[in-house]
């Protein structure tokens, strides 16, 4: 079968309930907006093949049920991705807070080098912000961590938000590869069973040049 | 701990296989005392790429769980991790002198005698150098692992002793791949941890499970699958009357049949999981009708026959325009032996009630708001959640409207009447049909309180409801699909975590709302077991089986598939068919405890003391089930039983009663 993509990134949207993470995945990925969305129950993927740098990325995207309640089963997706989009709601103070602790959710269930991004949501309702961009700049520096305003409503930042994720990745894996070449296949069997601490394994050893 | 002394023995050998719970019973040179201690038996990799069998002391070796038993059983990518014990660097010295090892090369002799519970191996005929007794079960699973390893043939003059022929060529190209490649996508160790955790609860999954691991490398899939299908071909082969004969004759049997493992002179991990009876093709009826409804109860409005009124809802639903009267029964809101005036009072009662919750969260100031977090919190997701909920429907489409208020109302005063379950995601799933039926707020506030205390584990804090239900479903397709099982099991699926929308909301994601009607009312009943809505799963899944499995599809596609299923699925038919695997799974003649206790039947308390785990929490969980199913059992002795007869299987499905109404 023909190759269709170069490269195939899972990424991960992940945020409170409500702050428009499905909203995000559909204006990327079918370029739209609903403003009566269902709610995400469970997990579901949206795929988008983009073109950087020559090279066709196959991005799957994987949308969260966002309550607090599902992480158990959310989590257990988080196993292989690459990129996580943290969202929040500039009009909701909440889910600005919890974005810390979502940073947290990620550092024990996801790869220890997974790429990450901020995304403050719903930027085009000025009127009911609660969160100043500035506070979001601030938080995204302390954990080093890009950080851009979106709206999935006006379609403003969330294909820069996408692409930035994915040339960031694309970019940390050529490296890697580079610097291991030939490319070490061992990564998966260094980790020691008996360490607590342990991260899963790095996306990098299992991501494949297809 | 010492990091060290561990690194030595995880990097000497690689687990291939391992079996917990192996006592030692006689090993030639070694110390009377350290004979009768347990330990763990395995199929090592060694670092130069050949394999040995190896029994390690478990007293200082203890898996240690980091997560809870249930979560576990689940998790098919097991988070167990390897911890030791006691101070390891002063006993690592002693605990590696015991422990035994046999290089697979130099294998050439082994028995199994006491009821499959012992093995003895030797590197020449005429005397045994070791003896273990299996204490979890018995060592087919491991016999099975063993013999994908070694070619062994039966000894003439005893057919429990095998000779190790010699290396076969799917040995040699595993050895070949164990040291090249990379076998498991996640670590290797974490595979065989799930492995040695999971054998003890169930031996067969979790060996299948190994197996393709194995196959999934490409290297051994032939004769790692017909190992695998070795039963279920052979009894698939065979003619279905001989089939039925067995049904008819095993019968008396059937548990311990399905339990023995041996089949007297060959040690086939599969024989023991034969195939299900064949599907018999059972017939929805038509909807309960007004008249018959109307006749069905008394002067003074008393519904007097209530197991024959479940029995037709089951099997045909309620006419809608019925519906709005009958489901305030199916949901415990009214109950059937009330009279009219009764009702009327309850329902006043009710009505008062149901404004005194909703004016505590009206009666609210802001100030008060804002010091109550947990109020805020919980309001601010019913508001995020109403005005997501069914929009394209014409009864809760476009801006203001009443009805997505009353959702909001409705859904308020369940938090005041919950306060500790408050609001979960999916509940205005479930409320939204019940308004758009009832329309009045406080019927739909009643009824939806009937459901939400059918459902309520599903909305646990720890999720424990919905990851118990999970397994359940496993078990199910485990036992009424295992070729499904398999491949869900090599595709990294076996938690059936795709299955959660389904469960979490009873598929109100996945039907139109016309038709979550029909599926609900008939869930509702109680009607044939326990868990029928984790048949429904089945037979969902079943009917994709083709499609999953000659797709190949893997972990993303098998997601995608299933969440796309929404609104394509027939109900009438899922009905039919679910029913239809209710009656193959109880007259399999290998029903386990297991799964009879899922589906609430008295299990039979005969089987292996991995069931045994499992039962006070099934029975625990769905206490509301297992009364319907008890009623369902009351019933059959206070009314004759019609049967019916489908290919030697007896399917009663009807109450005399019922075939009177329906005459």
């Amino acid at each position: 079968m023909a190759k269709t993509y170069d490269y195939l990134f899972k990424l991960l949207l992940i945020g409170d309930s409500g702050v428009g993470k499905t909203s995000i995945l559909f204006r990327f990925s079918e370029d739209a907006f609903n403003i009566s969305f269902i709610s995400t129950i469970g997990i579901d993927f949206k795929i988008r093949t983009i073109d950087l740098d020559g090279k066709k990325v196959k991005l799957q995207i994987w949308d969260t049920a966002g309550q607090e309640r599902f992480r158990t089963i959310t989590t257990a997706y988080y196993r292989g991705s690459m990129g996580i989009m943290l969202v929040y709601d500039v009009t909701n103070e909440k889910s600005f807070e919890n974005i810390k602790n979502w940073i947290r959710n990620i550092e024990e269930n996801a790869s220890a080098d997974v790429e990450k991004m901020i995304l403050g949501n719903k930027c085009d309702l000025d009127a009911k912000r609660q969160v100043s961009k500035e506070r979001g700049e601030q938080l995204a520096v302390e954990y080093q961590i890009k950080f851009v305003e979106t709206s999935a409503k006006d379609s403003l930042n969330v294909e820069y938000a996408f692409y930035t994720l994915a040339r960031d990745i694309k970019a940390k894996m050529e490296k890697k590869q580079e610097a291991s070449n030939p490319p070490a296949r061992s990564g998966a069997h260094q980790i020691k069973p008996n360490d607590p601490m342990r991260k899963p394994t790095s996306w990098l050893s299992r991501c494949s040049l297809l | 701990m010492s990091s060290s002394s561990v690194e030595e023995i995880t990097d000497q050998s690689n687990d291939l296989f391992t079996q917990d719970g192996v006592l030692l019973k006689a090993c030639s040179g070694r110390p009377v005392n350290e004979l009768n201690s347990i330990g763990m038996l395995c199929i090592v990799q060694n670092s130069d790429g050949t394999k040995s069998i190896e029994w390690r002391p478990s007293d200082i070796i203890t898996v240690c769980a980091v997560q809870e038993q249930d979560w576990a059983l689940v998790n098919a990518i097991g988070r167990r991790q390897r911890t030791f014990s006691g101070n390891l660097t002063a006993d690592y010295a002693t605990a590696r002198a015991r422990i035994i090892r046999m290089p697979l090369n130099e294998l050439k002799i082994f028995r199994v005698t006491n009821r499959n519970q012992q093995m003895s191996f030797s590197n020449k005929v005429g005397v045994w150098q070791s003896t273990f007794f299996f204490q979890h079960g018995n060592a087919e699973v491991f016999i099975a692992y063993l013999k994908s390893h070694v070619k062994t043939a039966k000894s003439s003059r005893d057919r429990n002793t095998y000779l190790v022929v010699e290396p076969t060529d799917e040995t040699r190209a595993l050895n070949r791949s164990f040291t090249e490649l990379d076998i498991f996508q996640e670590n290797t160790t974490d595979v065989v941890w799930n492995i040695v955790s999971n054998l003890k609860e169930r031996p067969y999954e979790t060996t299948m499970e190994a197996f393709s691991k194995l196959s999934s490398i490409g290297l051994d899939y032939n004769s790692g699958s017909q190992l695998l299908y070795y039963g279920n071909e052979a009894s698939s082969k065979r003619d279905v009357s001989e089939e039925v004969a067995d049904l008819l004759t095993k019968s008396m049997v059937a548990a311990e049949e399905a339990h023995s493992v041996t089949k007297s002179d060959e040690y086939e991990v599969i024989s023991m999981k034969p195939t299900l009876p064949p599907r018999p093709s059972i017939p929805r009826s038509t909807p309960l009708s007004q008249e018959k409804w109307e006749g069905l109860q008394d002067t003074l409005g008393r519904v007097t026959e209530m197991d024959g009124v479940k029995q037709l809802i089951f099997r045909g639903g309620v006419a809608h325009s019925i519906r709005k009267q009958v489901w305030k029964y199916l949901l415990d809101y009214y109950p059937w032996h009330m009279t009219h005036a009764e009702l009327k009072a309850l329902q006043k009662k009710r009505t008062d009630e149901y404004y005194c919750m909703k004016l505590q969260w009206r009666s609210m100031t802001e100030g008060q708001e804002s010091r109550f977090t947990e109020y805020r919190d919980r309001k601010s997701l019913v508001e995020k959640d109403v005005n997501r909920t069914d929009r394209t429907h014409p009864f809760f489409a476009g801006d203001n409207n009443p009805n997505l208020e009353t959702l909001q109302d409705i859904l308020m005063t369940y938090v005041m009447y919950n306060f500790d379950l408050g609001y979960v995601q999916g509940m205005s799933d479930i409320l939204a049909p019940l308004l758009l039926l009832m329309g009045n707020e406080v019927d739909t506030f009643w009824c939806f309180v009937g459901f939400m205390e059918r459902i309520a584990s599903n909305f646990d804090m720890d999720q424990a409801g919905m990851k118990h239900q999970l397994l359940q479903l496993q078990q199910l397709v485990m036992f009424a699909s295992p070729e499904l099982a398999q491949h869900l099991a090599l595709k990294d699926s076996g938690n059936m975590y795709f299955c959660f929308r389904w469960l979490l909301v009873w598929f109100k994601r996945e039907f139109s709302l016309i038709d979550i009607m029909r599926l609900w009312e008939v869930l509702w009943t109680g009607l044939p077991c326990a868990n029928f809505h984790l048949l429904i799963c089945v037979a969902i899944l079943e009917a994709e089986k083709e499609v999953l499995i000659s797709g190949d599809y893997g972990f993303t596609e098998i997601l995608k598939h299933v969440n796309e299923l929404s609104m394509r699925i027939e109900v009438n038919k899922v009905l039919s068919s679910a029913e239809g695997i209710y009656h193959q799974i109880i007259s399999a003649p290998h029903l386990t405890d297991q799964i009879r206790i899922i589906l609430g039947l008295t299990p039979l308390g005969t089987s292996a003391p991995t069931e045994d785990d499992d039962a006070p929490e099934a029975t625990g969980t769905n206490c509301k089930d297992n009364d319907a199913a008890a009623n369902v059992s009351t019933s059959g002795t206070d009314m004759e039983e019609a049967v019916l007869e489908y290919d030697g299987i007896e399917i009663s499905i009807v109450t005399q009663t019922v075939w009177a109404l329906l005459a």
